[in-house]
């Protein structure tokens, strides 16, 4: 068990950005101002979307999952007390229309410089399996759950754990 | 006695939760807001406490039974219903966003207004024609001004046009007005605890300096360092105590305990934390103290001492005029500044009535004027029946006025 212990380790001090996804090309990114069927598209196959200012600047500022489309896609329920401001999304009632109404716009990050302990942490706290990269307010890559099981697996396989830049 | 006094509150409460649920899931499936049945809960179960319960002896065979005084007046039961008003203010407050203010249209602003200022100051003149005193007056004013947008939503909803433009309006206009309603109250209040008017106004400010501005910069800290504490749930413990204590500090600067809850809300509801707590609070808010507030409502309209028929005859009658003034306040003031913002005229109707039903925070208002000793005696009794009948009444004829108008 004691390599067992010295691996997770050693996983545990890696930084972020040499487990991460880089490929931010290929990462699921919507502009705030799109509509609502090119969310629907897109989560049809991924589990989340980043929300960014625009696509030229990766400006990060808001997430959509599958959970906020569940909201708008079952009818809705009012909770028996209202005071204050309901969520009305709904794309029943058409009030679902852009992305910016049912993104939440509160994204918890993680840093390329962060080790994974941290990451891992974080996404304990929060309930989340996947958090994206931020480098000066920008979308730099992301980092998730399946990703960090993968990566982990394939190391106590014999395999080193970060490749040589690769991509 | 057994049973030690203490406990009998456990009584009380047990029952008033059962009842409230019971009633406001009767109340759901004939499409009314559940808060009229926890209401009518408060209210069955009050009488039942008057007639039966105090503290009578039954005996049956040789068995000797003592019933335990079931006393919803008691202080006890009063405080569990105050901190459900604070837990309300609190997650209203919590909810509000500030992008999502910004976003509010401008004839929104404009519908709020005009359904402040018509009502209150219909609702003040009335009073004062009718002698109440200055004081009471401004309460009655107060109640006639928050929207509550739950009916109106709910109608939206049955009837599948939310996306309409008088509705959007309608739905902003009712956010703003309870936090117009919300402001007014910390003025109002603060007028009749000191007479000194700069005195006042140094305090409030004073209040919202150190507790919104300095709250704003210093609380995000004080709840990173919380997290620090590795306990269960403790960061929601440090929540609830920054909370209680804004509450507190409020009501001790002359404000009002429930403007101090509402900041607490908006301040902790900007934090980036807050996400991990907004279910925590709503689970003890919304499963234990509101319904008990609501409740406490319905048991007060047992609380007046109403002497005669005649003092009947004077509730029904200023209750009919209340009444009057909030649908023809709203549908007036709403409608012509709705106009001013450009709608035609159907849509200023439809706007009109679609800022018409009163609930919660009329109760609230009404409520927190009395705890307060804002205002006492009979009128107090009376300003509260009203209000309980303006909600019951407004919320009931809501859906009517709203299929009416909306028909093409």
């Amino acid at each position: 068990m004691a390599k067992q212990d010295k691996l997770i380790k050693d996983f545990y001090n890696l930084k972020v950005s040499q487990l991460m996804d880089k490929r931010v090309w290929d990462l699921p990114i919507i502009s705030v101002n799109e509509d609502i069927y090119h969310v629907l598209a897109i989560l049809g196959g991924r589990n989340h979307i980043w929300v960014v200012e625009d696509k030229e600047s990766k400006e990060l500022i808001g997430v959509i999952t599958e959970h906020d489309v569940l909201s708008i896609l079952a009818p809705k329920h009012l909770p028996s007390y209202i005071l204050g401001m309901p969520n009305l999304s709904s794309i029943q009632h058409g009030t679902a229309k852009t992305v910016e109404d049912i993104m939440s716009r509160r994204v918890v990050t993680c840093d390329p410089d962060e080790k994974i302990i941290d990451a891992l942490l974080r996404m304990v706290k929060y309930k989340l399996r996947r958090l994206p990269v931020i480098k000066d307010k920008k979308l730099f890559g992301e980092i998730t759950l399946h990703q960090l099981i993968r990566k982990y697996y394939q190391a106590t396989q014999y395999h080193p754990i970060v490749e040589d830049e690769e991509g | 006695m057994i049973t030690t006094e203490i406990f009998d509150i456990l009584l009380l409460l047990a029952l008033a939760l059962i009842f409230a649920r019971f009633l406001g899931y009767l109340f759901n499936r004939i499409k009314q807001p559940a808060v009229l049945g926890e209401i009518l809960a408060g209210l069955i179960l009050g009488g039942i406490a008057l007639i039966f319960f105090s503290g009578n002896t039954f005996t049956i065979f040789n068995y000797q039974i003592v019933f335990s005084n079931l006393d919803y007046s008691s202080e006890e039961f009063r405080l569990i219903a105050e901190i459900g008003i604070l837990f309300l203010l609190f997650i209203s407050g919590m909810e509000i966003r500030a992008s999502k203010l910004k976003k509010m249209e401008k004839a929104s602003t404009l519908v709020a207004i005009g359904g402040v200022i018509l009502p209150l100051s219909l609702g003040f003149l009335t009073a004062i024609l009718m002698d109440f005193s200055f004081k009471e007056s401004i309460v009655i004013g107060l109640i006639l001004i928050a929207t509550s947008v739950g009916v109106t939503v709910r109608t939206l909803l049955d009837l599948n046009i939310l996306d309409t433009d008088s509705s959007t309006t309608i739905l902003g206009g009712a956010v703003i007005d309870d936090i117009i309603g919300i402001i007014l109250l910390t003025f109002a209040l603060g007028i009749g605890s000191l007479m000194d008017a700069v005195w006042i106004g140094f305090r409030i400010a004073l209040f919202f300096f150190i507790f919104l501005y300095i709250g704003l910069r210093v609380i995000d800290r004080i709840l990173k360092l919380s997290e620090k504490i590795h306990l269960p749930k403790a960061f929601l413990s440090i929540s609830l105590s920054i909370f209680l204590l804004y509450a507190f500090f409020a009501d001790k600067s002359g404000i009002a305990g429930i403007i101090g809850a509402f900041i607490a809300g908006v301040i902790i509801g900007q934090s980036f934390e807050s996400k991990k707590i907004e279910e925590d609070f709503k689970t003890i808010g919304y499963g234990f103290f509101i319904p008990i507030f609501f409740v406490w409502v319905g048991t007060l309209l047992w609380g007046g001492e109403i002497e005669s028929f005649s003092s009947i005859i004077e509730i029904g009658i200023f209750a009919v005029i209340i009444i009057f003034i909030s649908i023809i306040g709203k549908i007036l003031g709403c409608g012509i500044f709705a106009k001013i913002a450009g709608f035609k005229n159907k849509e200023a109707l439809q706007i009109g009535v679609g800022m018409v039903p009163r609930l919660e925070l009329a109760l609230i208002i009404a409520t927190a004027a009395i705890s307060k000793g804002f205002i006492t005696g009979f009128h107090a009794h009376q300003i509260l029946v009203a209000t309980i009948l303006m909600v019951v009444v407004t919320t009931f004829i809501t859906p009517f006025l709203i299929k009416a108008t909306f028909k093409k």
